[in-house]
């Protein structure tokens, strides 16, 4: 109790967004909806005609409003009531964890998978209604669109006996990888997490400065000969082994974990928060650990400067990751209109047209597909379909994403080399996402142990320094 | 009726912001850095500190980042001061402004370039994690020395110098004896300025890719990962440390100024 008090208290002191949040609600009938999103997570529109997004229904999309702005021109004119959305943005799901603890509220964030456990366990989301998963209604663009592989990760996917899909609604996925230069790193040297202990690149990789994409690089590389023996992968309940194994926080795990990842430190460039990608292509390193999302930034970027780079998850075993729509208990109080609004918010962005807005500007891959809509398709195909007259017969390749679309044409005629790049970036072969694992929220012990392990590798190692100079 | 306005009111805006600012959230750093969990009063935190051979590993190398750092900026700083406060008036300014004027520009920006030039020197940045650190950390903090020692060492009347040379002295010792002497409050206030940032300025590490971490890192550490108690002790060490190093430079200062120069004057 006294912990909570003196929290809201030192919220109240050093936050002025409280005083701002009580100034705002003056205004006549109109609901405010108070957003938070990762930084650079939502089209700014401004798009020039260059970028514009062609579908094969001949209609071209080239936004010039936000996308808040056009939620707001959209509900008033769809429900006829006056919103205006207060957005801000968070750097880390810690960050905004902690923002809400010391008393910012919102009504809609967008955390990550172990992060919504998290706020799950702590009470603090509110559910999606019945309406807003009821198929019926066209303005239910979610679960209407919804990619039917996401709906089963969100439907199994639970913590206390309750599935995540209750209070959340997905936004981008992607899986956790290496970008690698091919002129210096093979493909077969890039495909498993043990690149990061190879000597051979010493000095010349990074690995990301979070201490969940570290342990999961580090407990595959432990679990390496286990989880890729024929006996293991053939098992039934493979799927539920393989999360077992890759969740794992005992403290044989950790304590194993931690001596490989202060070899990895003593092996790597250096543990990178955002350099990586710029690194990447001016050369500095060769090779780094990257989400799949700016894995194809990065490629996009090497490419303008005419360096090309591959991306790929590891063949023993890939981070499925992704950040969903929640709905704060604190934010929306009951309140029934602004409930609706939040609604309506995520509907608004899983409309196909604006899942295809969000993936061209940010990169990432929406947990959209579109339903009956060819739009998401139409989009993969304008992105990544071979010219026939410019990509020889016989480097086009049949790239199959049917298991994601959940439909038998969704097979994209492409340049081999996309297999390796920015199209197996966004949308992975289905047989990796078969050794895809979530990593879930750990609990209190383990996430304990999980922090003071990552502290231990990251403080000046005395021993090994003595042992050094001697 | 007129409104009386006393001096006193200007420090207002000020008080408000010490209570506000400092003294309130000293006061919940010390309650988060004394309790467990559960609210119970503990030294838990405290022994768990400096059990650990990584944590007080870290504490002994931001030590010796901060004291290389330190004495590094004060062999490179005395020299200049002295020739900036020695040369005429009007050059000397312009000189000192040529010093000062990196601040004037974002420091993000100057180590970012500061990185492209070691690139370009080492090759690969990762060889030398330790000495890109202390070059890093003497650049962003140099100005910082610089400055304390000047204002000292303009003041110094000339006429001191001459006296002792007049009396005999060599050059050698008119320094050790005379100059010396006189600027320690320069060097004090110089090395208080620089030493103690210099153990958790960890954006430097960051940028020339030192992955060890400094107490600064360490404090980000536990508090992005919600652990606000191990986070206020390792910000408490840093405040003893602070407290006593100042109190033990003022007590010289202090000396100095009602010894020596007390006479001289």
């Amino acid at each position: 109790m006294m912990n909570k008090a003196l929290s809201l208290g030192m919220g109240a002191l050093l936050c002025s967004s409280l005083f701002l949040a009580g100034c705002g609600d003056g205004g006549e009938e109109e609901i405010i909806l108070r957003v938070a999103n990762w930084e650079e997570y939502m089209d700014e529109g401004d798009w020039d005609e260059t970028s514009a997004v062609e579908f094969s229904d001949g209609s071209v999309l080239c936004p010039e409003n936000t996308l808040v702005e056009d939620f707001e021109d959209w509900f008033y004119e769809t429900y006829g009531k006056k919103v205006r959305v207060e957005y801000s943005t968070f750097g880390t799901n810690e960050e905004l964890y902690n923002q809400i603890t010391i008393g910012d509220v919102y009504d809609l964030a967008c955390p990550s998978e172990y992060m919504i456990m998290k706020m799950m366990t702590e009470h603090m989301l509110e559910p999606f209604s019945d309406e807003f998963h009821d198929r019926g209604t066209k303005e239910n663009y979610y679960v209407n669109g919804v990619s039917p592989y996401i709906a089963r990760v969100y439907d199994e996917l639970s913590i206390e006996g309750e599935s995540i899909s209750k209070y959340a609604a997905g936004y981008m996925w992607g899986t956790l990888g290496i970008v690698y230069n091919p002129e210096e790193v093979t493909e077969e040297e890039a495909s498993t997490w043990k690149l990061l202990t190879n000597e051979k690149f010493s000095r010349r990789i990074t690995i990301k400065d979070s201490v969940r994409d570290a342990y999961f690089a580090g407990v595959s590389i432990y679990n390496y000969d286990t989880i890729t023996e024929p006996a293991f992968l053939d098992q039934a309940d493979y799927a539920d082994e393989m999360f077992a194994k890759l969740n794992a926080t005992d403290a044989d795990t950790v304590n194993a974990v931690e001596d490989i990842l202060s070899s990895i430190k003593r092996n790597v460039y250096s543990f990178e928060t955002d350099s990586g990608k710029a690194d990447m292509v001016t050369g500095k390193v060769i090779a780094n650990q990257q989400w799949s999302g700016d894995a194809v930034y990065t490629i996009d970027q090497a490419e303008e400067d005419g360096v090309e780079l591959c991306y790929s998850a590891p063949l023993e075993s890939t981070n499925l990751w992704f950040d969903g729509w929640v709905m704060l208990k604190k934010g929306i109080e009951e309140d029934p209109e602004k409930k609706m609004a939040a609604e309506a918010f995520v509907n608004f962005l899983s409309m196909p047209e604006n899942a295809v807005r969000n993936m061209d500007y940010i990169g990432y891959t929406s947990v959209i597909s579109g339903g009956d809509s060819d739009k998401v398709l139409d989009y993969v195909n304008w992105c990544y379909e071979a010219d026939p007259e410019e990509v020889p017969e016989e480097e086009m390749v049949e790239y199959d994403i049917c298991y994601f679309f959940d439909r038998e044409d969704a097979v994209i005629t492409t340049s081999e080399d996309q297999t390796r790049r920015q199209l197996y970036a966004q949308y992975p072969p289905a047989e990796v996402m078969d050794r895809s694992v979530i990593m879930a929220y750990f609990n209190k012990e383990g996430n304990e142990r999980i922090n003071r392990m990552w502290t231990n590798v990251r403080c000046f190692d005395l021993r090994a320094w003595w042992e050094g100079l001697r | 009726m007129k409104y009386a306005f006393s001096r006193k009111q200007l420090a207002i805006p000020y008080a408000i912001f010490l209570v506000l600012f400092v003294i309130l959230p000293l006061l919940v750093v010390i309650f988060y850095a004394f309790t467990d969990g559960e609210g119970h009063v503990s030294f838990h935190n405290f022994l768990a500190f400096f059990a650990s051979s990584k944590t007080v590993g870290t504490l002994l190398y931001s030590i010796v980042i901060a004291v290389t750092t330190t004495l590094i900026c004060l062999l490179i700083a005395y020299p200049t001061a002295y020739v900036l406060a020695k040369t005429n008036i009007r050059s000397g300014d312009a000189l000192l402004l040529l010093f000062v004027l990196p601040m004037w520009i974002n420091f993000t920006l100057r180590i970012t370039a500061l990185k492209e030039i070691l690139t370009l020197l080492e090759g690969n940045l990762a060889m030398h994690p330790f000495l890109n650190t202390i070059v890093g950390m003497v650049y962003d903090f140099l100005p910082f020395m610089i400055l304390p020692l000047y204002n000292a060492l303009v003041k110094l009347d000339d006429s001191y110098m001459e006296a002792a040379q007049d009396l005999g002295a060599s050059r050698r010792h008119v320094f050790l004896k005379v100059v010396l002497p006189l600027s320690v409050p320069g060097i004090v206030s110089g090395v208080t300025m620089v030493l103690l940032p210099a153990m958790t300025n960890y954006v430097v590490l960051d940028m020339v890719y030192n992955s060890t971490y400094i107490m600064g890192s360490l404090i980000g550490s536990y508090f992005s990962s919600y652990d606000w108690h191990n986070g206020s002790v390792i910000s408490i060490i840093l405040l003893i440390i602070i407290g006593v190093s100042t109190l033990l430079s003022n007590r010289y200062t202090q000396g100095e100024e009602n010894g020596r120069v007390g006479n001289l004057r």
